[in-house]
């Protein structure tokens, strides 16, 4: 059959009343829209949190007493474990032959002041002298924080790019004093501006010395330990060793589980996968609801154009048209009906991705995979709920087709 | 032998009722001839008309087209038979209305799978042909009536058929422009095509050289008028 013919009758028909064709299409078009604007911000989200776990290095792991938690339970029977200390980071570091380095950390929340200016909700890190190797955080300006610092409790630390500015303005805040908490303290150097994520910035934090920190805040805390083996060969042999370390420093039995937790950061990445997979199902099904009362809405418009269109079947089937041209001609025409509708959505998912992008932090990355899937999902929708008016159409009776007024 | 017809019947059942709408129709149509079947309302012309253009099929009886028995076709075969070798002309012209001239001659062709250079040159020799050359683009609603059954006969002949089948050709038409389409039917006739006309109109008829009129289902008189050997081809 010919198939322009078809594709120019259903296009005249959606151009010839353009209200009907709009409602018509209303379900496939929010159906396409929203399929591309979610799997565009998921994929976004995706890409964006792949790149910031491989950033801070792929070969670093991280100990704790809690690794990653759901529920209060959990929380509450982990909590109970034996504290980690910075004498196991110091183990790991020893003894591990795979091991580049290890270091504790605590962190806590201050308000950072200078003179009058001052940040609430600071991000105050104790953290030994390797932290800013480990956790791959060059410094961009001034020093880190060494040995000296750690063995003097040096009221020193080195300030987030974000903090530096908020505090010193255009000021060179290398020796210049902030105050953290209640304590008064030396700027040694600034990190590196890392920019934001999420809306929320990755450069406001404040690193001290870890005996400082212990001053501030006490020592009765269980640290988290990073750890960063020598390659990408060595990461699992580094997570072993680290992990055969403190079970023999914290006398866990044979047969017993870990008292600790080990997290990699592909374990955060499976985590974002499974919630974004779930997103993504929710939505797509929502979509598809849509998308099917869009297909039923097209199906009842066919129907209609059948029965409209009686004695032009008539005509056609006494020229020659066969069974089969006549499904293929009202097949072709609910297809283009659903497919302007899946372009329709596609441009107007593919824009509401793009102000999503432009209007907030969320990263939004509108992918080929998404285009093809809202085109063909749109098609299928044609080719399913046309199929039946189609066959209807292809039935008629040529007699009784040609004397339908 | 074009059309050879042997105790032909149709019944249609209405409910319990069965009605006799041909019963026992016996008719040969040579190629070239032009003959008008007649008859009143209920005579079964119609019945006989959609058998001979191969829209319905015979209940009984034989019906050879082209030394072809059509009662034993399926569906999609009679569908090639009436593309290849029947050329309707109705009395309510039925174009396509969203179609411009050129299109709906051309759609007879459309089924037969010719290409669509092939399709719009042919197209345009038939419309030529009934003087349409000038109203190629324009859509039915554009055109006279007379117009427009010159599109339908254009759209009859495209496709070079074995039998012109017009049913009440002129019955939408004022007596002056059905005189001018009965005259492209004699031409037509002329150039050597067949021409079958169903009518009730005995001035109609006449145009013919060959009445067969039709009653209760049967031919009840079949009648050929002499043909002036100037009007021979």
């Amino acid at each position: 059959m010919n198939v322009r013919e078809s594709v120019g009758i259903a296009l005249q028909a959606l151009r010839a009343n353009k209200l009907r064709s709009t409602l018509t299409l209303l379900g496939v078009i929010i159906g396409v829209a929203s399929v591309i604007a979610v799997v565009s911000l998921v994929q976004g989200l995706n890409q964006y949190v792949t790149n910031q776990l491989t950033a801070s290095g792929s070969n670093v792991f991280s100990i704790d007493k809690y690794g990653i938690v759901f529920d209060n339970d959990t929380f509450r029977e982990r909590g109970k474990r034996r504290d980690l200390s910075s004498e196991d980071a110091a183990a790991i570091a020893r003894s591990g032959a795979h091991v580049e380095a290890a270091v504790a950390q605590l962190t806590a929340g201050a308000t950072v002041r200078r003179r009058s200016r001052s940040l609430q909700r600071v991000t105050v890190r104790g953290v030994e002298p390797d932290y800013m190797l480990v956790n791959d955080l060059p410094i961009g300006h001034g020093r880190p924080i060494g040995e000296a610092d750690e063995r003097g409790r040096a009221a020193v630390c080195v300030l987030g790019a974000e903090v530096a500015e908020q505090m010193f303005q255009s000021l060179d805040p290398v020796g210049g004093e902030v105050r953290v908490g209640s304590l008064k303290m030396v700027v040694v150097g600034v990190g590196e501006r890392k920019g934001s994520a999420f809306g929320a910035s990755q450069d406001l934090y404040v690193l001290v010395p870890f005996s400082i920190f212990e001053q501030m805040y006490g020592r009765n805390r269980s640290v988290e330990i990073n750890v960063r083996s020598r390659g990408q060969e060595s990461f699992n042999q580094a997570q072993d060793e680290a992990r055969a370390i403190l079970r023999a420093k914290r006398h866990v039995r044979p047969g017993e589980p870990d008292d600790f937790e080990i997290v990699t950061p592909d374990m955060v990445l499976d985590l974002w996968k499974n919630l974004s997979g779930a997103i993504f199902i929710v939505i797509i099904g929502v979509s598809a609801i849509s998308l099917v009362v869009g297909g039923i809405v097209i199906m009842n418009i066919m129907l209609v154009s059948v029965t409209e269109r009686t004695r032009e079947i008539g005509v056609r089937k006494a020229l020659g048209a066969r069974r089969r041209d006549i499904r293929t001609q009202f097949l072709i025409e609910a297809i283009t009906l659903s497919a302007v509708g899946g372009l329709i959505g596609l441009a107007l998912g593919g824009f509401i991705a793009l102000v999503l992008g432009l209007l907030t932090p969320l990263p939004v990355y509108v992918s080929p995979e998404a285009v093809a899937l809202g085109l063909v999902s749109s098609s299928l929708v044609g080719i399913f709920f046309g199929a039946y008016p189609a066959v209807r159409a292809a039935r008629q009776d040529p007699i009784e087709a040609l004397r339908y007024e | 032998m074009l059309i050879h017809m042997r105790d032909l019947h149709r019944v249609y059942e209405l409910g319990a009722e069965k009605v006799h709408a041909l019963a026992g129709v016996d008719l040969d149509i040579e190629r070239n001839e032009y003959v008008a079947i007649m008859g009143p309302s209920g005579s079964g012309k119609s019945t006989l008309m959609n058998i001979i253009g191969c829209l319905d099929t015979p209940t009984r009886g034989s019906y050879v087209l082209k030394e072809q028995e059509i009662g034993t076709l399926s569906d999609d075969e009679l569908a090639r038979i009436r593309n290849q070798e029947i050329g309707f002309v109705f009395q309510t012209f039925n174009l396509l209305a969203r179609a411009d001239a050129l299109h709906n001659v051309e759609l007879p062709l459309v089924y037969a799978g010719i290409r669509h250079e092939e399709r719009r040159r042919r197209a345009r020799e038939a419309l030529e042909l009934v003087g349409l050359g000038d109203r190629m683009k324009h859509r039915p609603n554009e055109l006279s009536g007379g117009q427009r059954q010159r599109v339908a006969i254009a759209r009859a002949l495209v496709n070079k058929p074995s039998i012109i089948l017009a049913d009440e050709p002129t019955g939408n038409l004022d007596t002056a422009t059905g005189e001018d389409i009965m005259a492209s039917f004699e031409r037509i006739w002329q150039q050597g095509n067949t021409v079958i006309l169903v009518t009730h109109e005995a001035d109609i008829a006449k145009h013919a050289h060959r009445a067969v009129r039709m009653r209760d289902g049967r031919i009840e008189s079949d009648v050929r008028t002499p043909i002036t050997t100037a009007a021979r081809p």
